[in-house]
């Protein structure tokens, strides 16, 4: 009896409970990335892609400072890591901390908010046009190209993955070379998409492109100031060139230069720009740092920089002598900068405040592309091409040999310094040509050169 | 165990208000005082032993009882007072005193939803502090802090030496690798929060999570320090599974039970008591004794390839060494840590209390103030309490309502410390900065920048603001009413509900003025941050129990019950920076953010439980827990906890004949409990940012699992409990096995997949430990008393199954030691590289054993209390040497101990360890011994009292104590106890230039009118 009555409580208790119903949680805090891809909507497309646009920018400061200082431009000095100064000059290097890490997982990221994208696009219900999706898909690939190229800038002869698309089942790691190639056919079906791409993106291109509105020379329809997808070609084309240039394919580098937004006349500076800002969820230009700065956070200029340079060159106010107001005497006094048994006098500064622009490509090293796809079949053009740079940085023109060794020498070196501390460039020009050993003699004893980051430990490539 | 003791307490409220009439044959009457004031104690029950015949006293103290034959013995006993036992020879008036206890009645452990237990029928080592091993001693800041070493089977550690909380506690070991490893509080049955919330802005400045480890790294209080410990009567650990199944799904980190403190029926007691005294940095890490040649060494670098540079160097070094040289002559050499560091801060508690109450209504209201000054200027912490519980009978006493209420206004300043990439706290800026560095501000209160880092600390220190501001209400009731009672059964309903609300208000300010806020340095131009989160925690639950006894005095307790509970939260941060001049409202300045972070969530469950008792010989228990959340994957989907327990108190059988032992209990307790995954565990969220003003959605760092499961605890606790000589000694062993099985681990992915870590249920993990606990009454006359008690306990952890890679966290990479999940291994261990370059295990945060010693010592009217406690073992990871090795400021640079070759000294080899990628040096040990709390009393005896006071003073003591006021550790910085990365987690133990943590002095007056 008692039993039963027992049994009867219980019974009713646990009916109580069970007959209550929870809803299943939805994420208060944002939007979740299957609503994207199982059905991307216009309003979607708007917001992924500035995402894409604002993600590539994530980490930007240390890719730039990893191959900067491995290529011997600056050195970067941050008194609460000191690896900048230790395993990044003497080349031992660790695959599982932030310099290795951080870059290589932010350029996935990019990839993978674009791979989100890609496949909410192939299920989209939004209606998009075929010129649309022809946009988006051309858009969203050359950017797609890009990040992967980054990563194989810093990875080289290790390779990558290119097919990230299932989180639990990546594709394998495939060669530097077969990298390169994959890149290239995705810019190749990005460029096809963007002829077919009618006159619109149906996505906000940011301000950074403006440089690049009108180099397709189609006019625009309607006419107003905006990228269009012919315009962006020309992007898409350069980026193949330097893709091209990187695979030692001379001639199609030249085809491509002339479709890109090269212009042998114009302003050097005219190009593609990440921008930056302090508003809100922005961020502010990681390469930025002030004038004198402290140990604790500087990038000070490599000596050879100023030692290396032609007289004259204007290049050389990308660094500033470093000099303090001494109270003492009323003099300005040198302020160099020691740490870790370094000292510079010049402080890197192409950047004059937190919300400068960073170059992604513009047209100097465009016109240096050209020169060097010439620099074998027509040193002449070639010449003029490095004649071009020279004269903007305030040189005579060239009068050295025009051998192709020679003029190696010469794209190197004007590479050095018109693209200085932009993006890792020197580092990886200098391995292009298998000349990394022109970086000797090295800072200290200890010192040594490398030619790619390792592969991420949590890869777990074995 | 004798038959009398069984009468259990639903019997026991029955007699009182339900007084049995016999047949009358002698009539007993008198009068029941109090032992120390002669006054008559009302409500006192009195019972004829080995019967149900009894009474209880009236309002005076008085009472009548009848028996049918002379002599007996009457058993006179009521909460609050020491039981005891009278013969009675012969009829008529008698007078019984009674003495005022702590320990009252026979112990009771509340260990069901709905019911307590006796603590000599438990099944489990269940550990109970009391209100006087509480704050008896010395009072404490906060709650947690003051459990520290007073229960076996905890690792208390805290965070940060900033007053007001910042506390990990850690329950026979890890249980939750990246879910919540801190247990679940119910005050008075209401679930009590206890988030730690980072405030807004501080990441901001010090960039802190930029860097190696994305931790704010920015030591948020943690809010059970809202609780005050005066108002409570006693706290009750359930550290693991076997103990707190019946709490379910949150139960696997243990949980804490506390009770308030409640009035006593009669005269309404006043009590006053007012603390005043100081704390002080526990141990300075000292200055690097300076000479021209080290300042000399700081600068220069040599550089035989460029002679130029490096007579540029030598120059510049030469010019530090002039500077150094005037400064010390003219005796401007400042000693930073001490000037930082080096304050008294001033400490005042003051706290009021009424308490009282009638036949059927008890009341207890309190208010208290605490308010401590930091060792840093600008750092206190302050809290105002106002506590009202009322309990009240009615319907002729068949039901009770109880209302416990309290509010709390706490602030903490909490200064700017820690790790950062900027050089801005407080700590990072010490490290480099050299004594003769001019860093005082001039008579218009400018301060000059730092030469030698990023931040001037004493500006930092003056100017910033880093402020915790609590509002809260915590609101608990319980209705217990009884449905039905015959003479062998009986049913209650218990329904209860409780709400904690709180509004937590973070400020940070960094002024323009500050050197690393200068445009022309870089800065921002001023940063104001205010975060401003609402809280509000919901409990429901009903409960019915009911009792049935068998003629043969077999028990069946029998309690089922419903429980919801609802979380809610809502975190709104912003953060303002290049303010417009001396501003700091959030709409005043150029560059305004907003994050907000919103958390619901809603838990339902049920329970069955089945106590058998016979005849106090064998009690045993079965029950299930139900739970559903919509945390989980599937909403709707019960998770189901099941528990079993016997104890069997041996000594209580016939055939027991050792009189030496005279209580011998062996018990084994089996449950399981779960562990939520961690809030947005279940989905993958795309994150917010900008571009040239238009939104943007990018994919988050952690790739969410919609299928995760809770973390379920499996534990099986054995052990027996003895008493000796009449209970003047007693021993408690316990050995327990834990297993947690589907950890959800925030695992690491292939950063290719465009994530870096992901969400899974993919590992188990075990603890395994002994828990030692001896009693001993060593002394006991009337003059003297000396009770002593120490604590043995051991915990060792394996990850036992893992299916992802083994990973790293908590740490900052395997070149400066990290901690690594790996299977196989010590889920505590902390690995690195040595000097070959391998990865080695280098240490393990968790100790070899603790154990603790209290005392209790009286002579006369002097009571004299301590507690030691000695960590044996647990190694830290220790950056803040590494970090003052840079700026050439470590106290140890020059000596040379560390270089096994015996010829480099520690700075440099630290350096040139670090430059290796060689993690040894930082690993160091962090066992200490240390004389936890020590107090003083003496309590005025009544005779001077009454010559003095008259009859105004019931009671006044007044006394000396300390915190932490002998320390022996051989580790290399403030404080082995110490957590870079807050609270919650399993890294505790990484110091990066932590608030140095403070021994305190108090002088005590207590009254009581």
């Amino acid at each position: 009896m008692k039993i039963l009555k027992n049994i009867l409580i219980v019974g009713f208790v646990a009916l109580i409970a069970v007959s209550c119903e929870i809803e299943d949680a939805t994420n208060l805090n944002g939007p979740t990335t299957d609503s994207v891809s199982e059905d991307l909507s216009r309003a979607e497309l708007r917001q992924t892609m500035a995402g894409v646009l604002a993600d590539m920018r994530v980490q930007l400061a240390t890719q730039t400072d990893g191959q900067a200082v491995a290529g011997r431009e600056y050195w970067r000095f941050q008194s609460s890591d000191p690896r900048w100064t230790a395993d990044l000059l003497t080349g031992t290097l660790d695959d599982n901390t932030f310099y290795t890490t951080n870059p290589y997982a932010a350029r996935y990221a990019t990839v993978k908010d674009i791979n989100l994208i890609l496949e909410g696009l192939e299920n989209s219900t939004a209606g998009f046009s075929a010129e649309e999706i022809a946009a988006t898909r051309g858009f969203a690939n050359t950017i797609k190209a890009h990040e992967l190229l980054m990563v194989l800038n810093q990875q080289f002869q290790n390779g990558i993955r290119v097919d990230v698309n299932d989180p639990d089942n990546l594709g394998p790691f495939v060669s530097y070379e077969e990298g390169l190639t994959a890149v290239f056919e995705m810019l190749t079906t990005a460029s096809a998409d963007l002829a077919n791409a009618g006159s619109e993106f149906p996505f906000v291109i940011p301000s950074g492109f403006d440089g690049i509105e009108g180099a397709s020379g189609v006019p625009d329809i309607p006419e107003d100031a905006i990228v269009s997808p012919a315009d962006f070609l020309t992007f898409t084309n350069a980026l193949m060139a330097r893709v091209e240039a990187y695979r030692g394919n001379y001639a199609s580098v030249i085809t491509l230069l002339s479709n890109s937004f090269m212009d042998m006349s114009g302003d050097l500076r005219t190009g593609a720009y990440f921008t930056f800002s302090l508003t809100g969820a922005d961020i502010a230009n990681p390469l930025f740092f002030a004038l004198n700065s402290t140990v604790a956070n500087a990038r000070i200029a490599h000596p050879s920089f100023i030692v290396d340079a032609e007289a004259n060159d204007n290049r050389l106010s990308k660094v500033v002598f470093r000099e303090v107001l001494n109270d003492a005497t009323g003099m300005v006094e040198a302020n160099p900068l020691t740490s870790d048994n370094l000292t510079g006098t010049h402080d890197v500064f192409i950047y004059d405040s937190n919300v400068a622009s960073v170059p992604i490509l513009r047209n100097e090293e465009l016109i240096l592309l050209l020169a060097e796809a010439n620099h074998i079949t027509n040193p002449t053009a070639a010449v003029a091409a490095i004649d071009i740079i020279r004269t903007a940085a305030g040189l005579p023109a060239y009068s050295g040999g025009t051998t192709p060794a020679d003029l190696v020498t010469e794209i190197l070196n004007q590479r050095r310094y018109s693209l200085y501390a932009e993006g890792g460039h020197r580092w990886i020009d200098l391995r292009r040509f298998d000349r990394l050993s022109d970086l000797e003699p090295l800072d200290r004893g200890g010192d040594a050169t490398f030619d790619r980051f390792p592969t991420p430990a949590n890869e777990n490539r074995n | 165990m004798k038959k009398q003791t069984q009468i259990n307490k639903g019997l026991l409220l029955f007699l009182f208000f339900f007084p049995i009439i016999l047949f009358a044959q002698e009539t007993i009457t008198g009068k029941v005082i109090n032992e120390g004031t002669g006054e008559g104690i009302p409500f006192i029950n009195i019972v004829e032993e080995g019967t149900n015949n009894g009474t209880a006293t009236d309002i005076d103290g008085n009472f009548s009882l009848t028996v049918n034959s002379l002599p007996v013995k009457l058993k006179v006993f009521a909460i609050g007072f020491a039981e005891k036992s009278v013969s009675v020879e012969i009829a008529g008036s008698i007078t019984i005193q009674v003495a005022e206890s702590t320990e009252s009645l026979e112990e009771v452990v509340i260990t069901g939803l709905a019911t307590s237990v006796k603590r000599s029928n438990a099944a489990n080592a269940v550990s109970s502090v009391s209100a006087e091993d509480l704050a008896g001693l010395t009072p404490p800041q906060t709650l947690d802090g003051a459990l520290a070493g007073k229960f076996a089977g905890a690792l208390i550690t805290k965070s940060s030496g900033a007053p007001g909380g910042g506390i990990s506690v850690k329950l026979r070991g890890v249980t939750s690798i990246n879910g919540n490893s801190q247990p679940l509080y119910i005050v008075d049955g209401v679930y009590v929060n206890n988030n730690s919330i980072s405030g807004a802005g501080l990441n901001a400045v010090s960039g802190a999570a930029g860097g190696g480890n994305a931790s704010n790294q920015d030591n948020p209080s943690n809010r059970i320090a809202d609780i005050n410990p005066d108002d409570i009567e006693s706290v009750e650990i359930l550290k693991g599974a076997s103990a707190a199944a019946i709490y379910g799904a949150r139960a696997a980190a243990g949980v804490i039970i506390i009770t308030t403190k409640k009035g006593k029926a009669g005269q309404t007691k006043i009590s006053f008591s007012q603390d005043a005294g100081f704390n002080t940095i526990i141990r300075p890490r000292g200055q690097r004794n300076f000479t021209e040649d080290r300042i000399f060494d700081i600068f220069f670098s040599p550089d035989p390839d460029d002679p130029v540079a490096e007579q540029n160097s030598r120059d510049a070094a030469n010019a530090q060494v002039a500077l150094f040289t005037d400064a010390r002559n003219n005796g401007r050499l400042v000693d930073f840590e001490d000037e930082i560091y080096g304050e008294e801060g001033f400490i005042t508690n003051t706290s009021v209390n009424v308490s009282g109450g009638s036949d059927n209504t008890l009341f207890y209201a309190a208010f208290s103030n605490n308010e401590e000054d930091g060792i840093v200027q600008n750092t206190g912490y302050n809290r105002k309490s106002i506590r009202f519980n009322i309990n009240h009978d009615f319907l002729d006493k068949r039901a009770k309502l109880s209302l416990t209420s309290n509010y709390i206004d706490s602030r903490s300043n909490r200064g700017f410390f820690n790790n950062d990439n900027t050089g801005t706290t407080i700590g990072v800026a010490l490290t480099s900065t050299l004594p003769y560095a001019d860093l005082f501000p001039d008579a218009n209160g400018n301060y000059p920048d730092n030469p030698f880092g990023s931040s001037n600390p004493l500006q930092t220190r003056d100017l910033i603001t880093n402020r915790e501001d609590v509002n809260r209400f915590i609101v608990g009731s319980a209705l217990d009413v009884k449905l039905y009672e015959a003479e062998k059964s009986n049913l209650k309903a218990v329904i209860r509900g409780g709400v904690d609300y709180y509004q937590l208000i973070t400020t940070a300010i960094f002024p323009e003025q500050l050197q690393f806020q200068k445009p022309s340095n870089g800065g921002l131009n001023g940063l104001s941050a205010l975060g401003t989160t609402e809280n509000k925690d919901a409990n429901y639950s009903l409960f019915l129990v009911h009792n049935y006894t068998t003629d043969n005095d077999l028990n069946f307790r029998t309690q089922a019950g419903v429980t919801k509970q609802t979380f809610f939260r809502n975190t709104v941060r912003n953060i303002t920076s290049d303010l417009i001049a001396a501003q700091s409202n959030l709409d005043q300045g150029a560059n305004v953010s907003v994050t907000q972070f919103r958390q619901e969530q809603e838990d339902q469950g049920f329970f069955v439980q089945e106590e058998l008792n016979y005849q106090d010989k064998i009690i045993g228990t079965l029950g299930i827990r139900g739970d559903k959340s919509s945390n989980n994957g599937d909403a709707n989907k019960f998770f189901y906890y099941p528990k079993a327990s016997a104890a069997v108190n041996i000594h209580s059988f016939d055939f027991w004949k050792i009189p030496v032992v005279n209580q011998f209990k062996v018990r084994a307790a089996y449950g399981e409990a779960g562990n939520f995954a961690p809030n947005g565990a279940l989905f993958t969220a795309y994150t917010n940012s900008l571009i040239d003003g238009n939104v943007g959605i990018v994919v988050p760092a952690t790739l969410g699992d919609p299928t995760i499961s809770p973390e379920k605890q499996k534990e099986l606790e054995v052990g027996f409990d003895a008493s000796f000589l009449d209970s003047r000694i007693g021993l408690e062993f316990s050995y327990y096995n834990k297993s947690v099985d589907d950890l959800i681990l925030q695992a690491n992915i292939e950063p290719s997949s465009g994530f870096t870590s992901r969400f899974a249920n993919a590992g188990n993990l075990a603890n395994r430990g002994v828990e030692i606990a001896i009693n001993a009454n060593i002394i006991q006359n009337d003059n003297f008393d000396w009770n002593t008690n120490v604590l043995f306990f051991t915990n060792t952890s394996e990850i036992t199954k893992l299916e992802v890679a083994p990973f790293n966290l908590g740490g900052f990479g395997a070149g400066l030691g990290t901690f690594r999940i790996e299977e196989g291994k010590s889920a505590t261990q902390i690995v690195g590289t040595n000097a070959d370059g391998d990865l080695v295990v280098l240490g393990n945060s968790e100790p070899d054993f603790q154990i603790t010693w209290s005392n209790n010592v009286r002579y006369k009217d002097f009571t004299l209390s301590f507690l030691w406690h000695w960590k044996q073992g647990g190694d830290n990871i220790n950056l803040t040497n590494l970090l003052t090795d840079f700026g050439g400021t470590s106290p140890d640079y020059d000596d040379v101990d560390l270089d096994p070759a015996g010829t480099t000294p520690n700075g440099p080899f630290r350096i040139g360890a670090f430059r290796a990628g060689n993690a040894t040096p930082f690993v160091e040990d962090a066992s200490y011994l240390r004389l936890r709390e020590v107090g003083l009393y003496y309590n005025l005896p009544s005779k001077i009292r009454k010559q003095v006071f008259g009859n105004y003073v019931s009671n006044l003591k007044i006394g000396f104590s300390g915190n932490n006021l002998i320390n022996v550790f051989d580790y290399n910085s403030y404080d082995p106890e110490v957590s870079n990365f807050g609270s919650n987690g399993l890294s505790t133990g990484v110091e990066v230039t932590p608030f140095p943590s403070s021994k305190r002095y108090l002088f005590h007056l207590a009254v009581d009118f």
